[in-house]
């Protein structure tokens, strides 16, 4: 049975909400496949998404208004839905760096001083 | 919030979304096979690699689903209509649960809600739980002048209050009619608490000798007799021939006395009169509230002290005065047969759920093949764990909503097959508690029978399920245990249900075989009152009931008739002490007594009750013949012991009274006749001839002479003694047509109201027993004939190597005979435990009862051996061959 393998490193919870609304900042409007090659291409490899993992988060986050998807045709004429930020997504995606920056300072800070 | 809602559309939109996520994922999977391609891959692969590097397409689907809604919500209802189509898709299977699963749960529910409303509800006045009784040894009524000390001298009570017995008679209304009511002190109905639909309670001062002519009506009585009439406050109604004013209407629901006299439907002021200095006549019941922030243990105390200290001064008074929760005498003598049912209902239940537990577990191994596919395309074990419990749950509400339908209808026939004794059955209901009940029992049943089952049926082992075609697996051993162990369980409570019946049933026979010293076959009884008519002149009422009896014994039918104060089983019980000329007088509290009876001739010979020595009462007893009685077997053996008592004198009394004593002389004895108690051995007895006793008479102011108004005529018929009902009733308003009759009983019937506790409680007990046989049975039955159609490859396999028929029956029903060994054993121990806890309840036979031991085992033995023949028949009936090429 397929299951999380633990060769994979896992998306810490909540950030891959940042990662795709920051992609989409950066990039414009994309389809799923597009923003999983992207996140793989970033990463070299070391974050190695299910790419149907990837779903989840983008039902999520267009439940929560943070991006809008609209069908469309890819430059190879495909049918595929393409995703793009909303303002209220702009909006989170700016608390969310913070919190984010925050967070992870405080983290290395944590980590250099305690050795 | 947004989220939400749109989860909430999603809901409702499940499959436009689902095929939204669909063509997500095609058109995924699309580019990343395009990308494949273009590093070169042919076509076909590419598409292959594209779905290995997608990943589960099927877990993405539902991680999106997930994602997209309720994912709870959604899957519950998925469940209900997966698990409605499986059970549906076996409708047989689904058939027996739901019956089986119906049968335990609507007879718990019945059952409960008797033990509900009769027991555990609170009683119907305010703050009831501060209720007391005061009485004699918790139930026995007291004296005036003690009662009236205790009221006085008490601190720990709110309020104390006395009620008598007082059956008067209603005339100047048609037809007359004798009530029954009591008579109270002013404050006992404001103590209860409970405000009087029209009208007022009794007021200050109204229970004193002249203002005491008041009547408060019970609400059915308002109904039968006065039509409801709204204006009755005020007007007169004639009791006992004299006039009492209307001043108060209870409320419908009202009762008053909950645990004796509880047909009162009448209450009038208690002006005790003469009473006042009483202590040896004990007639009144004492009632009181708790004063707040006393405890019941500080009234007791109190009490204690108070009546300590009047036994001193009023030496063989007061003794054994118990402080008693109004509701402990309300339900103690219930309490225990009805938690006993209850307890016999949870072990149906329990044997329910095992049944069906069985089932379902012989079930899952069959679907162990579907479990394993739905478990490789991407449920998880705990999806589905839920789903099972689900199915069961399912289940189990269809067996409740059955259960409850058999429950409307059982707790009808329970009240309906309930004798009288049982106290506020008519209040039985499915109220909130049941449903609650109904639910939770419904949950529980679900969880006992099904999480073993989907516990097992989730941790099977995946490829050896797929690959064995669901046949061999892991999770078998274990499964076999827990079949093993719910048909033991079952065994040892169907043993210990089956043991408590057949200890009712012998009981129950014992009692029925009890002879009650008179013949009550073919004999009428009703009860005469004179009280209020012309006849209860003191110099009119021989001659009225002489010519009455006369009259009745002179009808085409009747074969004989004669009188009593108060008929044996249905009617009053008074025990009055008295002193035997020429032996010393006796300590106080050591005086001889007896059951006090008052008999016109014709008596024994009506109830064919047999004389065992001298003479009966004659016509010529009267008041110009010296005074005559006839004792009771017990008394001549107690209190002429080794004597002939025949010929002997006593006196009413303690020989202290002033006056000269009134001796009579013992003329006959009888043998002992059943009293109240049908289980119990008679008390001394001693028959007075009614027509020379002056309180009959009407000729003496004796306290008690009021209570004697009233006379049970008894008739021996020559056919139905009720045919002749009528014709007596005629007879008797033909003296005077203001003369009510009243409580019209077959003899036959006071014998069978007598008996009716044991036979409602051996009736339930045994309907259980054998329901639980019964599924016991058919428990075992279901696991055996599983074992063999499991077993048929290894079956095949050594008869072919040469085991005979029996070898092969032997093999099959020794595992069933090592479950019922183990079973029986535990159930001889449990049953052991509770039949010591049933002991109370039995007559004649002991709660060790080996013949009830040695014959539950046997017949449980039979049906374990019936249960397994079948199954082992069939076992020796496999062809090898067909068995080996079957799989």
């Amino acid at each position: 049975m397929p299951s999380e393998g633990a060769d994979r490193m896992a998306v810490l919870q909540g950030t891959l909400d940042l990662i795709v609304l920051r992609t989409l900042q950066t990039m414009g409007p994309q389809h799923a496949y597009a923003i999983a090659t992207r996140l793989q291409q970033i990463s070299g490899d070391l974050l190695r998404l299910n790419q149907g993992t990837l779903y989840p988060a983008l039902v999520r986050l267009e439940q929560q208004g943070r991006i809008q998807g609209a069908w469309g045709l890819t430059e190879s004429n495909r049918e595929a839905k393409f995703y793009a930020i909303t303002k209220a997504g702009e909006r989170a995606l700016a608390e969310e760096t913070l919190r984010w920056r925050r967070m992870s300072g405080l983290v290395e800070k944590l980590l250099s001083e305690g050795a | 919030m947004r989220r939400f809602f749109s989860r909430l559309v999603n809901l409702f939109r499940g499959p436009r979304a689902e095929s939204e996520a669909v063509r997500e994922i095609e058109s995924h999977l699309a580019l990343l096979a395009e990308d494949f391609e273009r590093r070169g891959l042919p076509p076909d692969e590419a598409r292959r690699a594209a779905r290995r590097a997608y990943g589960g397409v099927e877990q993405a689907k539902e991680l999106h689903r997930e994602a997209r809604s309720f994912m709870r919500v959604e899957q519950l209802l998925q469940d209900v209509r997966y698990g409605a189509r499986n059970l549906l898709r076996t409708p047989g299977f689904t058939a027996v649960a739901v019956v089986t699963l119906a049968l335990g749960i609507g007879a718990s529910t019945a059952i409960f809600s008797v033990v509900n409303a009769v027991l555990l509800r609170p009683l119907a006045y305010q703050d009831s739980d501060r209720l007391v009784t005061v009485l004699h040894y918790g139930t026995g009524p007291v004296a005036t002048a003690n009662y009236i000390d205790w009221r006085d001298q008490s601190r720990s009570f709110a309020a104390v209050g006395g009620a008598d017995y007082w059956s008067p008679n209603l005339t100047n209304s048609d037809p007359p009619e004798h009530l029954y009511g009591l008579k109270v002190t002013q404050n006992l109905l404001p103590l209860l608490g409970i405000l009087p639909l029209l009208g007022r309670l009794f007021v200050a001062g109204e229970d004193q000798p002249g203002a005491e002519h008041e009547a408060i009506l019970s609400y059915r009585l308002w109904q039968r007799r006065f039509d409801g009439d709204p204006g009755i406050l005020g007007k007169a109604i004639t009791l006992n021939g004299e006039s009492y004013t209307v001043v108060g209407v209870m409320p419908a629901a009202f009762k008053f006395a909950p645990f004796w006299a509880t047909h009162a439907e009448l209450w009038v002021p208690d002006a005790f009169g003469d009473s006042i200095h009483d202590r040896g006549g004990n007639h009144l019941r004492v009632f009181a509230r708790l004063k707040p922030g006393i405890s019941l243990d500080q009234a007791r105390a109190e009490m204690a002290t108070i009546t300590g200290r009047l036994e001193r001064q009023y030496p063989a008074t007061n003794r054994g005065v118990a402080v008693t929760p109004l509701k402990e005498n309300v339900v103690g003598k219930i309490e225990t047969p009805l938690l006993m049912l209850l307890g016999a209902v949870g072990f149906v239940l329990l044997i329910t759920c095992a049944n069906v537990s069985h089932m379902l577990l012989a079930r899952t191994s069959d679907r162990q093949k579907e479990i394993a596919v739905r478990i490789a395309l991407g449920a998880g074990r705990a999806r589905v764990v839920a789903q099972f419990l689900t199915e069961n749950l399912l289940l189990a509400a269809i067996g409740a909503a059955a259960g409850l339908l058999l429950a409307f209808g059982g707790t009808k026939a329970l009240v309906a097959l309930s004798p009288a004794y049982i106290p506020r059955v008519e209040t039985v209901a499915i109220d909130a508690h049941v449903v609650l009940f109904l639910l939770a029992i419904t949950v529980l049943t679900a969880l006992a029978f099904g999480l073993a089952p989907a516990m097992h049926a989730a941790a099977a082992n995946l490829s050896a399920a797929l690959k064995e075609g669901g046949r061999g697996d892991s999770a078998g051993m274990r499964r076999n245990r827990l079949r093993s162990f719910l048909v033991a369980s079952e065994f040892a409570l169907a043993f210990m249900l089956l043991i408590g019946a057949g200890l009712m049933i012998r009981s129950f026979s014992a009692l029925q075989s009890v002879d009650p010293g008179f013949n009550p076959h073919n004999v009428l009884s009703l009860v005469v009152s004179v009280a209020g008519t012309k006849e209860a002149e003191p110099y009119r009422r021989a001659l009225f009931y002489r010519e009455l009896l006369r009259k009745v014994g002179r009808l085409p039918g009747v074969i004989s008739a004669g009188g009593i104060n108060h008929l044996p089983l249905a009617g009053d019980l008074w025990s009055r002490d008295f002193v035997i000329e020429g032996r010393p007088k006796p300590r106080p509290g050591e005086s001889p007594y007896a059951i006090y009876r008052l008999v016109m001739p014709g008596y024994f010979e009506t109830m064919r009750l047999p004389l065992r020595g001298g003479r009966a009462i004659a016509d010529s007893d009267d008041t110009r013949a010296p005074g005559v009685v006839i004792i009771n077997e017990r008394a001549a053996r107690a209190y002429w012991p080794g004597e002939d008592p025949i010929g002997k004198r006593i006196a009413i009394g303690h020989g202290d009274e002033t006056g000269p004593q009134t001796w009579l002389t013992v003329i006959g004895i009888v043998a002992n006749a059943k009293q109240e108690d049908w289980a119990e051995q008679p008390y001394p007895e001693m028959y007075l001839a009614a027509f020379q006793n002056r309180d009959f008479l009407g000729e003496s102011s004796d306290p008690i002479a009021p209570h004697i108004m009233y006379v049970t005529l008894v008739v021996r018929t020559a056919g139905n003694p009720a045919d002749l009902s009528s014709a007596i009733t005629r007879a008797v308003r033909s003296f005077d047509r203001s003369l009510p009759v009243s409580a019209v009983l077959t003899m036959d019937r006071a014998v069978a109201d007598a008996t009716a506790q044991p036979r409602f409680e051996t009736l339930l007990l045994g309907v259980f027993a054998a329901v639980a046989l019964m599924l016991a049975a058919i428990g075992i039955y279901g696991v055996m004939n599983y074992a063999v159609s499991r077993r048929t490859r290894e079956i095949g396999i050594r008869m072919s190597l040469g085991a005979s028929h029996a070898a092969v029956q032997w093999m099959v029903a020794r595992q069933a005979v090592v479950q019922a060994l183990v079973g029986a054993i535990a159930g001889v121990a449990g049953a052991l435990l509770l039949a010591r806890l049933m002991a109370k309840m039995l007559y004649g036979v002991r709660p060790t009862d080996p013949a009830t031991f040695g014959s539950v085992a046997i017949v449980l033995g039979l049906a374990a051996l019936l249960a397994t023949y079948v199954p082992a028949r069939r076992a020796s009936r496999i062809d090898p061959m067909a068995a080996l090429r079957s799989e």
